[in-house]
């Protein structure tokens, strides 16, 4: 069994202008000790899913208007507030894109880790203090005993994003999730903390849910990816199989898009831009949500037809009408 | 390809510009930010209310004595002077044709606090402005110079802080000598103008470091142009704030002195003069004191509300980005 | 239509258009309360030297802090350099003081990272465009809105909209309008500091492509600041990497991205993730090798 089952979540923002579509049925699973990837553009829902998942959207205006959230059978939409809060950090942790503003300024870094440690066991706070120390220097933060004492503000960004990792890991979850960990980061500390996240995950045998815009780093540390537009998820897959065989033409765009790195003749080149912008998720158009930017809308009418996501290859979901294996021409493999 | 640079600057690109079709063309969203602002202040319903008692309020000073060549409705109407005295017409209670009553001296009340309140509002409005005005020159030169001429400016600022406010305008007065509307209009401003200053020097450091700023230095812009074109412009918002924020002071300043005998002179009333006149008579006539106060108190509340409605319908924060 | 008085030559002289030489610029750290006294400097940008030739774009690379930007800014004279010299085409910059300076400015301009701050949200965009114009007094008011329309037509952006306030618009079309105006006096150096950060990937493309077709279709030079490889990668022929201050490395692009000479260098470009899973494994390897050669810890 699955240890995080998202089985058709939808959350719907409500506004003046509308219901803000933000979540329209997301459905996927996180095994034990598996690393799932959501990626998408700003604006796609993928932070939406992650705050639904652990009920920290705000409610009113948000709302989860269907579907269920399944964490070791226990269906956590339909906890009350106080065993949600009993949920978060012990069974489910979050750690978030910009390690400046998710750390309380005004507190130690000493006393937020003890704070969480506390919160959900009865232990001393001698007891909770050594084992801070022990957390600081398991996610590689020197001198860790001294550091206990200091402020946010006297650590560097890499090392704020360890400290929250640290709070994060500090009760035990069985389940990480990590939004935008790395992007307020500079590339080689995006680096370390992919590769220390990547220890952490091993050794404790944690599932991690990463959600990122960048392709890169989804291929640094996801088995599995998602692949989000406009509130949906448009394609899903082993990670490998993604890159190998990109079937939705969104992320044959989004693929195309991306500057490389490696490979001859960048320079000369010109990027496969998506014409276009994402839909405004008030007014969502009735049938597909990618078709007024998609290359094959014109083959036939498949734009007025809103699709559904299916198995388009073994353990590879597309919604689309036009998945790249079903247009006829050779699949070449990403890498150069 | 070599390209001659001159032929750069005529704008033929040797290919075609990409079809509109393929880039965003049309606005994502069309709003203007007064009107969406102007939505948001009607969300709150004690701002919306209180714009609307201030309004009453301003009408009934305005048009029940009249100002200017104005006639007032109910000194035609009736035929009162607020400032003849009348002893026959003495301590009359409440009636239609004087719905506050008269006063010890026959005069009708209900004109009476109208004509004090056109003092006591016109004397906070006219000081208001006047404080805004050197406020924000003060407050731009210093914020937008910086460094140690900031500093001083600051500093001599902050001196001047430590002066107590009402004492100040007493002070103020007594060296110009004669008081009267506009005497006790520069008396206040002068004991009043270092938190505009304070405000304007706050957003213009603030608003000094965004990249359209930067921007205009690029291309060339002279300083004064800089000022003027991007960095006032972007002050409106905090400026209209601070409007409402200094005028239920001045008011009350006002309202103060003359309370306490240093302000407008009998017979011409302001709220203050008006109570101080009611003082001796409270014990048997409360109403005469208690009505120039409600107005008082009224004023400055509706002030302060709007202030906080304004606040918050053009807090950047919830403005769409 | 005048374009402008101009300061230097028009016609190309083959070589570089931008020579930088030990450019530095320090500020000093204040402490102190009544009397501030200097203690020490931040060495921002730490002796620096470059050149970009005509018509090319030298990418500048490096971390957060690396002084890039900073290095940007004092090219154009935004910030006074404290040490060093800028030569542009055949003019000192770092000399260049009041109406001299000005007009020089219309020679180069800047592309802002921030779509959202580099507008002035009380200016139509139609004005933001037109205002390098009216500040070089350039061409009448008539003259000066069908160049508006122009400008803004080259860069993608629709010229029906020029009534229209920025926050009426997304982050790719602000970027437009702000290369608009970056155009608007046709300058020959535009210093682009983190002109895609704050972009998604499919708008990511739009802009690179549009900078790309700018370059080819006016001769336009380019400083291309960015803190990601890989955009700089498709951009520039010439590559300077920058870590505190310093200049670890400068070269042509390809020498530089296949044969990193400098270990920094190195340790910058192994950190990138590419969207390859098997290529990223192999990349990981290396980083995990490159940590052990330098045996220092984080």
């Amino acid at each position: 069994m699955a240890l995080l089952d998202v089985q058709n979540l939808k959350t719907y923002f409500y506004t003046r202008e509308g219901a803000v579509q933000a979540v329209d049925g997301v459905s996927f699973s996180v095994e034990v000790g598996r690393t799932l990837g959501i990626v998408g553009e700003s604006g796609c829902g993928k932070s939406v899913t992650a705050l639904s998942i652990m009920g920290l959207i705000p409610r009113p205006p948000a709302k989860i208007v269907d579907g269920a959230v399944l964490f070791d059978g226990r269906d956590l939409t339909k906890l009350s507030e106080h065993e949600l809060e009993d949920v978060r950090g012990k069974e489910i942790a979050m750690i978030f894109q910009d390690p400046m503003t998710s750390l309380n300024p005004t507190f130690k870094i000493g006393t937020q880790i003890t704070e969480t440690l506390r919160r959900h066991f009865d232990i001393s706070k001698a007891a909770a203090r050594l084992r801070a120390v022990e957390l600081l220097e398991e996610v590689g933060i020197p001198d860790a005993a001294a550091r206990l004492d200091d402020y946010p503000h006297q650590f560097s960004g890499g090392m704020r994003q360890r400290v929250m990792i640290a709070i994060a890991l500090s009760c035990q979850p069985r389940l990480l999730i990590a939004d935008e960990p790395t992007t307020a980061l500079d590339v080689t500390i995006q680096a370390q903390i992919l590769d220390l996240l990547e220890r952490l995950r091993v050794e404790r045998q944690m599932a991690l849910l990463i959600i990122t815009h960048d392709m890169g780093v989804i291929a640094e540390v996801a088995d599995e990816v998602a692949v989000m537009y406009a509130g949906q998820f448009v394609e899903r897959a082993p990670a490998l199989e993604l890159f190998d065989n990109p079937e939705h033409p969104y992320t044959e765009a989004l693929l195309g898009a991306l500057p490389q790195l490696e490979g001859s003749g960048i320079r000369e080149g010109r990027l496969t831009a998506i014409p276009g912008r994402p839909p405004d998720l008030v007014d969502l158009p009735e049938g597909c949500r990618f078709a007024p930017r998609c290359p094959y809308d014109g083959l036939d009418s498949c734009a007025s037809r809103p699709q559904e996501l299916r198995e388009v290859r073994p353990g590879h979901l597309v919604r689309s009408a036009h998945p790249a294996s079903a247009r006829g021409h050779a699949r070449e493999p990403v890498a150069t | 390809m070599a390209v001659n640079p001159r032929q750069a600057t005529t704008l033929q690109p040797q290919t075609a510009a990409p079809p509109l079709a393929e880039t965003a063309g049309a606005p994502i969203r069309q709003s203007s930010l007064w009107r969406d602002a102007y939505r948001r202040y009607l969300r709150n319903k004690g701002a919306v209310a209180s714009a609307v008692v201030f309004l009453i309020i301003v009408l009934y000073c305005l048009f029940i004595p009249g100002f200017w060549f104005i006639p007032g409705i109910w000194t035609t109407l009736f035929d009162i002077d607020p400032n003849q005295v009348n002893f026959a017409e003495a301590r009359l209670p409440p009636s239609f044709e004087h719905p506050f009553g008269t006063d010890q001296f026959g005069r009708d009340l209900f004109t009476r606090v109208a004509k004090g309140g056109q003092v006591s509002i016109g004397i906070g409005f006219a000081a208001t402005i006047a404080i805004l005005l050197i406020g924000v020159t003060y407050g731009s030169i210093s914020g937008f110079v910086g460094g140690t001429l900031d500093n001083a400016m600051m500093r001599f600022l902050d001196a001047l802080y430590g002066l107590p406010y009402l004492p100040f305008a007493i002070l103020a007065l007594a060296i110009i000598g004669t008081v009267n509307f506009w005497t006790m209009v520069l008396a206040l401003t002068i004991a009043s103008w270092f938190t505009a200053a304070r405000i304007v020097r706050g957003q213009v450091i603030s608003l000094k470091e965004n990249d359209y700023v930067r921007a205009a230095h690029a291309v060339g812009a002279r300083w004064h142009r800089v000022l003027t074109r991007h960095l006032l412009p972007n002050t409106l918002g905090v400026l209209i704030i601070a409007t409402f924020l200094e005028l239920p002071a001045v008011v009350l300043g006002e309202a103060f002195l003359s309370f306490i005998g240093l302000g407008i002179n009998p017979p011409d009333p302001s709220w203050g003069s008006l109570a101080s006149e009611a003082r001796q008579g409270y014990r048997t006539h409360p109403l005469d004191l208690w009505i120039p106060c409600l107005f008082i108190a009224a004023l400055v509340l509706c002030a302060n509300f709007i202030a906080d409605g304004l606040r918050d319908a053009l807090d950047p924060r919830t403005r769409e980005t | 239509m005048t374009e402008g008085s101009a300061l230097v030559p028009t016609a190309s002289t083959g070589g570089p258009l931008l020579t930088v030489t030990d450019l530095e610029k320090h500020f000093p750290v204040r402490q102190g309360i009544l009397w501030e006294r200097t203690v020490g400097y931040v060495k921002a940008v730490d002796g620096v030297s470059f050149s970009i030739p005509e018509g090319k774009t030298l990418g500048l690379v490096g971390e957060s802090g690396s002084g890039k930007s900073t290095t940007g800014y004092c090219i154009l004279q935004l910030l006074k350099p404290t040490g060093g010299t800028i030569r542009f085409q055949d003019t000192e910059l770092t000399t260049l003081k009041g109406e001299d300076l000005r007009r020089a400015r219309q020679h180069m301009q800047i592309v802002f990272q921030d779509p959202y701050s580099s507008l002035d949200p009380r200016m139509t965009v139609g004005s933001i465009v037109a205002e390098p114009l009216e500040v070089h007094r350039i061409g009448t008011r008539k003259g000066r809105t069908e160049r508006v329309r122009r400008l803004l037509e080259v860069v993608g952006f629709n010229p029906n909209f020029t009534n229209r306030y920025p926050h009426e618009f997304s982050g790719g079309q602000r970027q437009r309008i702000g290369i608009a105006r970056a155009l608007a006096l046709s300058p020959k150096l535009i210093v682009c500091d983190e002109p895609v950060s704050a972009l998604d990937v499919s708008i990511q493309a739009q802009i690179l492509n549009l900078l790309k077709d700018l370059q080819r279709d006016f001769g336009l030079t380019y400083l291309f600041i960015s803190h990601d490889l890989a955009v700089v990668r498709t951009m520039a022929d010439e590559i300077a990497v920058m870590n505190q201050g310093k200049l670890v490395e400068v070269g042509a692009a390809e020498e530089v991205y296949l044969h990193p000479k400098d270990e920094y260098t190195r340790a910058l470009f192994t950190a990138v993730p590419v969207p390859d899973p098997r290529r990223q494994r192999e990349r990981k390897a290396e980083r995990a090798r490159l940590r052990l050669d330098r045996a220092t810890g984080m």
